[in-house]
């Protein structure tokens, strides 16, 4: 028979206001095979944890039961104490009578009884543990990054810098992002492309970054430490080595198109480079509305094309690169036009979206930074900014606040001012939040210094009448009715993850949360993990955020990624599935049933990736035949643990 | 209508060019109307074959020992096993193709068409009977059969004395086969879950009742699990000793065996057994009817199955047996499964 030693923990009154740990631990003291049983206040303590090795060392204890909170919390601790007293650390178990009995029961002796059951169950369990190693795997020191805009861009650098290898993958023509739309940013009012661009020239001339714009990712196999992923480069049908800039390409290509840099305020070439500035500088031929590849059809850039650097033979790639970590950052789109035909949003020319607005304040924008409306061409006198537009409206759209329109609103706001000096800007609000580094202040300025007419209401109507765009909405501070003949008028619409995230979170296996963005392991203490291990997250694809949170997250997804990076070998739980040869039949299901594809067939019989599993047991659960089961929970312990607590 | 002679002849080709190592099909009993399962291994034996309303077996069940048996055979005979299978015998095989249990390669179909009837249950036919012993049955034009009894031969629609399954039949003709026999069918039923209405119906007291009572009355004779083409484990949770001893098991495990449910046939193990087997076949079974056939206390095991295959049907729109390649019901997930009942 095993010496088993039981040890119950009060946690203070957490557990011993609800579970009599005396009559606890004198019962389990009777429990066949135990011969040593105590309680003591913090099991966790150092006092508490020595008590555990010394009674592990003079009493010869081969196994041993923590009966505390939630192994999720102490498991490691109490497992590295068995360990330093000479046991494996699978002869230590943990049963929760934390989160499983003290906090959700009042009765005391009801909870007492069940508290004894569910030690006495882990006492069984553990009595039939196997001694472990934990399976030791090499890492592949290098990283992808998904996403070129300033997350990605931060997080390759910060690799990159740290000496690792990096994969960075965009799928439009160039790097940038988002901010590199942007004109100045809040709250310090900088130029957006003049802080960008040297990030962006860093990451272009860095040795140890491999920049893969125009690609996609699709596929990714493997787990963390070795992950194999499968990249689609499409053709850009130009020789980037070859190309001048010259410009003459698109000078002769009779294809115009909307131009998704400027939001469609202005349109380009089929043959277009998306901005002076774009990294990798070179220019891009769009299939989409180029009339055809083939010389006959229409051929006018390849012929002024003086370096040859155009070849409509060029064909999609499928680029195989191998990882340790991955850095998921594919940022955010605006809410779709479609969803604000309230507002006048697609129907009306001068209703803008703030990207638009963007565009207009820029030095290198469509209107080279005056702001005009898009109709006439005139400046506008009166603009009406509307905030939370498809943000906190949980009936009919986005429930979240999308947190950077306050910010980028009173921005505006202040721009617009700058501009026109005698024009009038109004914001229609629901709340002002403006928590961060002066971020308060700087609304203040808007009020204060620009004049900015705060509005706390939401808008009824917006029309057009006799060129105007009228604005009807209501002023709840003063009860009135409000009217405005504005010229121009900017929705803060929401942020929604980027088109495509969700169909990418499916490749890796990401978690979503309800609204499509990424969701981090733990809210508060791994932000930036994914559930997946080895794979990390930065950015609006994880949640709204503004330009220094996702910088910030940016650096620290990098971090976690180097300290797996940074790593000979990497260490895996090796409670994993293990199949009884003889019983398998080989009928798949739990191959088919497996999240983490750790199981094949192999000549008619199931074999297991014992790196690919996390032990979750859904294989064991499918098989019919019990012919698959994780190590230290098999049906002997189940069944052994549910006839204990039956009452043995 | 399928032609006895017709297959003869597929049978005794297969045999002759040595396609296959020998063919299962039904032969005439000594007992008169019910055949019994035969195994035909050269060309001048395929004249026992017969093809009457009375072939109710579902054969594919011999494949499953036939495949034991060869993997004990030091130099197998790697031909195929010539099949005779009806609609739902065939699905039965598409399971059993599915779960990878039985290669294509190694079942030879020999397909049967029941056109627009079905078989008989035997039980049913006694009682239209009334005290008249059947000889002999076969299948007339249209929905009727002809039974030959010592006082002539008597038409009876085949609606009266058709098994159950029959009458709620998704397949009437083999889903898969190498050669096919008599029409391509597809009769249509209005609710091929018909039979279950009335118990359906009743309030959860009085269906925990009729439950107790029936399965009360198992003597736990395993005859179900013996049946069942789907029952192919080498160690069943049934058994008293459910673990299985091979080179790796150790001492300990041997010493302390899982005692899943009790031998004895009282009521809660055998609810117990019962209810693991019903949930065992959840997606699998495709109603061949043989368990509740071979049930020595009429216990209605067909009921369990039945609504599990309707529960398969309306959750979760599958249906067992129709596609080899489709993945299994409880190993495939869609987006829009139901989950309400998670709480």
């Amino acid at each position: 028979m095993k010496r088993t030693g039981v040890f119950i923990c009060h946690c203070g009154i957490n557990i011993a206001g609800t579970v009599d740990v005396k009559k606890a631990a004198k019962e389990l003291a009777k429990h066949k095979g135990v011969v040593h049983s105590e309680e003591y206040v913090y099991m966790c303590s150092d006092p508490g944890q020595n008590l555990i090795i010394d009674a592990i060392k003079e009493k010869k204890l081969d196994n041993v039961v923590i009966a505390c909170c939630s192994p999720t919390l102490h498991e490691t601790t109490f497992r590295n104490a068995a360990k330093s007293a000479g046991i494996n650390t699978f002869q230590c178990e943990i049963a929760n009578i934390r989160e499983q009995c003290s906090w959700v029961h009042k009765d005391m002796n009801k909870a007492t009884d069940k508290a004894i059951k569910i030690t006495k169950s882990a006492v069984e369990r553990v009595r039939r543990n196997e001694s472990l190693e934990p399976i030791s795997v090499p890492v592949t020191r290098r990283a992808l990054v998904i996403g070129g805009g300033i997350a990605g861009i931060q997080s390759a650098l910060d690799l990159a810098n740290s000496g690792f290898e990096v994969v960075l993958v965009e799928r439009s023509p160039s790097i940038g992002g988002h901010m590199i739309q942007l004109s100045e940013t809040f709250p310090t009012l900088d130029c957006s492309q003049c802080i960008l661009t040297p990030k962006m020239v860093e990451v272009s001339k860095h040795p140890k970054i491999k920049l893969m714009t125009y690609s996609e990712v699709q596929e990714v196999s493997g787990y963390v430490g070795n992950f194999k992923v499968k990249i689609l480069k499409k053709p850009t049908y130009v020789d980037p080595d070859k190309c001048t800039l010259c410009d003459e390409c698109s000078k002769v290509c009779p294809v115009l198109v909307s131009n998704e840099f400027d939001l469609g305020l202005t349109g380009r070439r089929a043959i277009y480079i998306p901005f002076p500035q774009a990294i990798p500088a070179t220019y891009t031929l769009d299939i989409k509305g180029c009339p055809g590849l083939l010389p006959i059809a229409c051929g006018k850039c390849a012929d002024v094309c003086e370096p040859e650097a155009i070849d409509y033979d060029m064909k999609p790639e499928i680029v195989e690169e191998e990882v340790g970590a991955i850095i998921v950052t594919t940022g955010y789109d605006l809410y779709d036009k479609e969803n604000m035909a309230e507002y006048g949003y697609g129907k009306y020319a001068d209703v803008l979206d703030g990207l638009q607005f963007e565009r207009l304040c820029s030095a290198s924008g469509p209107t080279m930074g005056k702001i005009l409306r898009p109709s006439d061409h005139k400046e506008p006198k009166e603009v009406v900014f509307i905030q939370c537009v498809g943000s906190r409206d949980p009936e009919l759209h986005c429930a979240y606040c999308s947190k950077i329109c306050c910010m980028y609103t009173a921005k505006h706001a202040m721009l617009y001012k700058h501009h026109v000096h005698d024009g009038q800007a109004y914001i229609f609000y629901i709340d002002i939040r403006s928590g961060g580094k002066g971020y308060e202040e700087f609304v203040q300025r808007a009020v204060e210094e620009d004049g900015v007419l705060y509005l706390r209401g939401k808008v009824s109507k917006i029309f057009e009448d006799k060129g105007k765009i009228k604005v009807w909405g209501v002023d709840t501070l003063s009860g009135k009715d409000i009217e405005i003949d504005a010229d121009m008028v900017v929705l803060a619409t929401a942020m929604r993850p980027s088109k495509g995230a969700e169909e990418l979170a499916k490749k890796l296996k990401i978690a979503m949360d309800k609204d499509g963005f990424l969701s981090e392991a733990h809210p508060k203490l791994r932000p930036v993990e994914s559930v997946t291990s080895g794979m990390f997250l930065a950015g609006a694809a994880q949640a709204p955020k503004d330009i220094p949170e996702a910088v910030a997250q940016a650096s620290g997804a990098a971090a976690k990624a180097i300290a797996i990076l940074s790593q000979d070998r990497l260490y895996h739980a090796p409670t994993v599935a293990k199949v009884n040869l003889n019983l398998c039949t080989g009928c798949g299901m739990c191959v088919e049933v497996c999240p983490y594809e750790a199981l094949s067939l192999k000549d008619g019989k199931v074999e297991v990736n014992e790196v690919l599993c996390e032990g979750c047991g859904t294989c064991s659960a499918t098989c019919l035949r019990a012919a698959i089961q994780v190590k230290n929970l098999t049906p002997l312990q189940v069944h052994e643990m549910i006839s204990i607590s039956l009452g043995g | 209508m399928v032609n006895l002679e017709d297959l003869k002849k597929e049978a005794k080709t297969v045999l002759e060019e040595g396609k296959v190592k020998y063919i299962i099909g039904y032969e005439k009993s000594a007992n008169g109307l019910m055949p019994v399962p035969g195994f035909i291994k050269s060309p001048e034996e395929v004249e026992k074959l017969i093809w009457t309303p009375a072939c109710v077996y579902n054969l594919t069940k011999f494949l499953v020992d036939e495949k034991r048996r060869k993997s004990r055979e030091k130099k197998p005979d790697e031909r195929p096993v010539g099949l005779v299978v009806k609609g739902c015998d065939s699905r039965a095989l598409v399971v059993l193709l599915q779960e990878k249990f039985i290669n294509r390669d190694d079942v030879f179909i020999i397909g049967v068409s029941c056109e627009e009837t079905g078989v008989i249950d035997e039980k049913k036919l006694i009682k239209k009977l009334k005290g008249k012993k059947a000889e002999k049955i076969e299948f007339d034009e249209k929905d009727n059969f002809i039974v030959t009894t010592q006082e002539g031969k008597v038409k009876i629609a085949a609606s009266e004395v058709l098994a159950e399954r029959c009458l709620e039949c998704k397949a009437n003709s083999p889903v898969i086969y190498d050669v096919l026999l008599g029409e391509k069918a597809k009769r249509s039923v209005d609710n091929p879950f018909q039979s279950l209405e009335k118990i359906e119906s009743l309030p959860e007291r009085e269906r925990w009742k009729f439950w107790k009572e029936q399965l009360s009355k198992c003597i736990r004779c395993y005859a179900c699990r013996s049946v069942c083409p789907m029952c192919y484990c080498d160690e069943c949770v049934a058994d008293t000793i459910n673990f299985a001893v091979t080179a790796d098991t150790t001492a300990e495990e041997k010493a302390q065996k899982i005692k899943w449910l009790e031998k004895s046939p009282v009521k809660s193990e055998n609810f117990v057994y019962h209810l693991v087997r019903a949930i065992h076949l959840a997606g699998r079974c495709i109603d061949c009817g043989e368990c509740e056939r071979v049930c020595p206390l009429d216990i209605p095991i067909r009921f369990l199955n039945k609504k599990l295959e309707k529960d398969a049907k309306e959750l979760f729109d599958y249906e067992a047996g129709f596609d080899p390649e489709q993945p299994s019901l409880v190993s495939s997930f869609k987006d829009e499964d139901p989950e309400d009942f998670i709480r």
